[in-house]
């Protein structure tokens, strides 16, 4: 793993996602699709740091939501993918979407879970539908993200297998 | 073991007191400010050069603005141009000139029943000249203020107002009592509630007699109950006045 151009891909998407995405009331989650990109491409033991670290920056960014939920919703979920990625490759686009999707379905409701139970956060009515909207955008913009994303990070993608 | 050390920095951080962890948020956000505002206004400027169907984007809203405007000033100087055009083809006023103005303020309650009137021409305006409204005598220019453009009408109601005046055939000289009203005190007959009360001819500033008001009432005097006083309200209602037309005659051209 190279730590160094994963903090500034780290940082440069945290601010897209607050700074230009933050405008449009629907949009893919980048940092989802960058947890599962790092879960699907790389060791175990890298994906749960990636995948913690991912959460934290989603909770920097987070306001008003408290810090916390986002950093253990993703390190949690990140790491029962990339295990699950031990045993079931996904390599394939429509598998990567299915996986983008379901990831961000359960990170993004155990997020707002947390919230409420720890912090009382007030819910907003539709928000399994904005849940389910942006899981739906990250999941069809996500497979084409990993491309870019490897070409920075150095890897080559179809050239890796399980790890 | 890694896993466990990073869940138990996301609980910390989740059970943190709030006001600390946001904080950090802030400072995150104070820290990259500047990237943050470039991602905001980018996204604003594509939602501006993109508006969604059926929303109007600002330079459009300017010419819609600019043209209600324009059809607005253009209405309303036909209509100057219709009362002066009738006005102009009366055979009374042949060869009389007018000066329409916009009315400002108008006082008729009060003690004082005046009207500050806006003229673009004040050139003939002076003194004494009877001021038309809705066809009907309501005063006369009291002051003129060519510098500003602006010209004072005493109405007929007003307490310093004297006007001679004709009701049922009788000439007298009908006082203003203020509170939108007149009076003609000492007339011989009864007159009719409802009658016409017209402004004489004075020469150099009224060529025909003209409506100024109707009779609303008409009582015996207190003083000589064989004579009797008139009250009469203005033929057009002051109050509502959006512009007047004032009479100048022998124009010099």
């Amino acid at each position: 793993m190279r730590w160094f151009r994963f903090a500034l891909l780290i940082l440069a998407v945290t601010v897209l996602q607050k700074g230009l995405l933050a405008r449009w009331s629907s949009k893919p989650d980048l940092l989802v699709i960058l947890l599962v990109f790092f879960a699907i491409y790389y060791s175990t033991s890298d994906a749960i740091i990636s995948s913690f670290t991912i959460g934290f920056a989603a909770d920097l960014v987070g306001s008003p939501m408290p810090m916390g939920p986002q950093m253990i919703s993703f390190g949690l979920f990140g790491t029962l993918l990339a295990y699950l990625h031990r045993v079931i490759a996904i390599k394939r686009m429509p598998y990567q979407a299915l996986a983008i999707f379901v990831t961000s379905v359960l990170t993004g409701t155990l997020t707002h879970l947390l919230a409420y139970i720890t912090k009382g956060e007030p819910v907003a009515a539709n928000i399994y539908i904005v849940v389910f909207v942006t899981s739906l955008y990250s999941s069809i913009v996500g497979p084409f993200l990993f491309l870019p994303s490897a070409w920075w990070m150095r890897i080559k993608i179809n050239r890796f297998g399980r790890r | 073991m890694l896993f466990t050390w990073f869940m138990l920095t996301g609980f910390i951080f989740l059970f943190a007191p709030q006001n600390l962890t946001s904080k950090c948020q802030l400072a995150f956000v104070h820290v990259f400010r500047w990237p943050l505002s470039i991602g905001g206004n980018l996204a604003l400027t594509a939602q501006t050069q993109q508006p969604l169907a059926g929303t109007v984007s600002r330079s459009e809203t300017q010419h819609l603005n600019y043209i209600a405007n324009l059809e607005e000033t253009l209405a309303q100087e036909r209509k100057k141009f219709k009362k002066l055009y009738e006005l102009y083809n009366t055979h009374v006023w042949e060869g009389t000139d007018f000066a329409l103005a916009d009315v400002i303020t108008a006082t008729v309650d009060g003690a004082r029943n005046e009207l500050t009137v806006d003229c673009r021409k004040t050139t003939g305006l002076a003194k004494g000249q009877f001021v038309l409204g809705d066809e009907s005598i309501i005063g006369t220019i009291s002051d003129v203020f060519p510098q500003i453009s602006k010209a004072e009408v005493e109405l007929v109601t007003d307490p310093t107002s004297r006007i001679p005046v004709k009701v049922a055939g009788l000439k007298n000289i009908m006082k203003g009592s203020g509170n939108n009203s007149s009076k003609i005190e000492m007339v011989k007959n009864k007159v009719e509630v409802g009658e016409n009360v017209f402004a004489l001819k004075k020469p150099g500033f009224l060529d025909a007699p003209m409506i100024v008001g109707k009779v609303s009432e008409c009582n015996r005097n207190q003083k000589n109950p064989s004579l009797w006083d008139i009250t009469v309200v203005p033929a057009c209602n002051i109050e509502q006045l959006e512009d007047v037309a004032v009479i100048i005659m022998n124009p010099q051209k």
